[in-house]
């Protein structure tokens, strides 16, 4: 293999321009990305870059400079064409591959229909800059739609400036963070509220009234109206493949299809996977990442990683010698004082015990089961247990947890 | 193997724990807590909870 091309340089790519040249790939190495930023890591944006006890230079993703690659940046792949081996990008350059990693992302879903000024979405560094922007300029009244992650994080760090920022968080479907299940998602409702918060819980967002061109409000399903100087949307992201329509690839709900070892499938029946072509975070739809009810997607940091690297290492070794994916998912959030982790697939569960703590108090431990079988935990503020669920998870399905060398 | 920890940037994540609950747990604070002295053969483990560690906190001498 001579030439690897990796597009996207987010965490999975930049772990696996990593770990191609620590597994020995000596060749020509080309990272693509739409972003002219240099690489960040994305989990600060919401909280600690909003809050400010971060800066931009302190989110950098370390190491990224060091792996010897050329960057392309600023500018998107647009294309992919398989049988020549070549990504097109939006200036009209064509890049030949050996190996192409596939590691675009996502990008914020956005208001289905048109926006005044002042409704934002917030997935990367220049979205957060727009926000501090609107919110040092005197924007007061921020109405926040959507209560997943970016939006309860969102909400914490903005009442938590001290500027006297007055939020609003709109979530239609009933409580906030109801991945989770149990009574967490209760728990960060409470501590919301006991935050200064306004909930609308279990009302829909229909559109938004504007003022010479500028957003002025929000207008709720049951005919209310928020007063708004500046909306946050965060209504989920929507994975990045459009550059890969077309190509062959196999793309179900938008995602890049890809089988236990991380190798892109092609559409159709067969769905043979290409030995060229690794996909990672985000974007991925990974054969070896299942619910009871089939393969998901993890949208998380630890995925990221783990897929970035694994993904490399699996271009160089090929098909024969790849190694499976074998993550127990992880994941951890902040909100109002609130530390919250999981692992596995908390919400996929049929029963939530509560392990540890008293249900709907602050410190607590929440097991999920299905069908009598560990799924998933969740932790507030004892994040010590989750390494014993992580185990029993690792445990039940018999696999090392990704990364992590087997010795002996 | 002696392992280092930034305390200035460590969260408390616990990802370390997830990848090598040998060598790294969280205390009833959520602070991080290392054993001393982990055995040789655990130096694989411990590198790769040094790559899950999102903040960067963990470092290895002497492997």
């Amino acid at each position: 293999m001579r030439e690897v091309v990796v597009v996207g340089a987010g965490l999975a790519g930049v772990r696996a321009g990593e770990a191609l040249r620590a597994g020995g790939f000596t060749g020509a190495l080309t990272v693509v990305s739409e972003e002219a930023e240099l690489p960040y890591d994305r989990p600060p944006l919401t909280k600690q870059l909003v809050a400010g006890t971060l800066t931009e230079a302190d989110i950098r993703l370390a190491g990224a400079e060091d792996f010897g690659a050329r960057w392309v940046r600023g500018t998107a792949a647009v294309g992919l064409d398989r049988e020549r081996r070549r990504v097109r990008l939006a200036d009209g350059a064509e890049l030949p591959y050996d190996g192409l990693v596939v590691a675009t992302g996502a990008r914020a879903r956005e208001w289905p229909g048109a926006v005044p000024a002042g409704v934002l979405t917030v997935r990367g560094l220049g979205d957060v800059r727009a926000l501090r922007a609107a919110v040092d300029g005197g924007a007061r009244e921020v109405v926040v739609v959507g209560a997943g992650f970016v939006g309860v994080e969102l909400a914490s760090s903005l009442v938590g400036l001290g500027l006297g920022v007055r939020v609003t968080l709109v979530e239609p479907f009933g409580r906030p963070l109801r991945v989770l299940g149990g009574t967490v998602p209760d728990v960060v409702a409470d501590a919301a509220r006991r935050a200064g918060v306004v909930l609308r819980l279990g009302v829909g967002v229909t559109g938004f009234r504007a003022q010479r061109g500028r957003v002025a409000g929000v207008e709720l399903a049951d005919g209310g109206v928020l007063p708004a100087a500046l909306v946050v949307v965060a209504i989920g992201m929507v994975p990045a493949t459009g550059w890969l329509l077309g190509s062959g690839l196999a793309l179900p709900a938008g995602r890049v299809h890809c089988d236990e070892r991380l190798f892109a499938r092609a559409a159709g029946v067969a769905a043979a996977p290409d030995p060229r072509i690794v996909v990672a975070g985000d974007v991925a739809r990974c054969d070896a990442v299942r619910s009871a009810d089939g393969p998901v997607a993890l949208e998380h940091w630890s995925n990221a990683a783990a897929q970035g690297e694994l993904a490399a290492r699996n271009l160089l070794a090929g098909p024969a010698g790849a190694e499976p994916y074998a993550h127990v998912p992880s994941f951890w959030t902040s909100a109002f004082g609130l530390r919250i982790k999981s692992v596995g697939l908390p919400g996929s569960g049929d029963r939530v015990v509560v392990e540890e703590g008293e249900p709907g108090s602050e410190k607590v431990v929440e097991a999920h089961y299905r069908e009598g079988r560990l799924v998933g935990a969740v932790s507030v503020n004892l994040g010590k247990r989750l390494a014993g669920y992580g185990r029993r998870l690792q445990g039940e399905r018999a696999l090392p947890v990704a990364g992590a060398e087997v010795v002996g | 193997m002696r392992i280092k920890v930034d305390y200035e940037l460590c969260d408390g994540l616990g990802q370390c724990a997830l990848v090598a609950p040998e060598v790294f747990a969280l205390d009833d604070d959520e602070q991080l807590v290392v054993a001393p002295d982990p055995a040789p053969e655990l130096a694989g483990k411990v590198a790769a909870a040094v790559r899950a560690c999102p903040v960067r906190a963990i470092s290895v001498e002497g492997a």
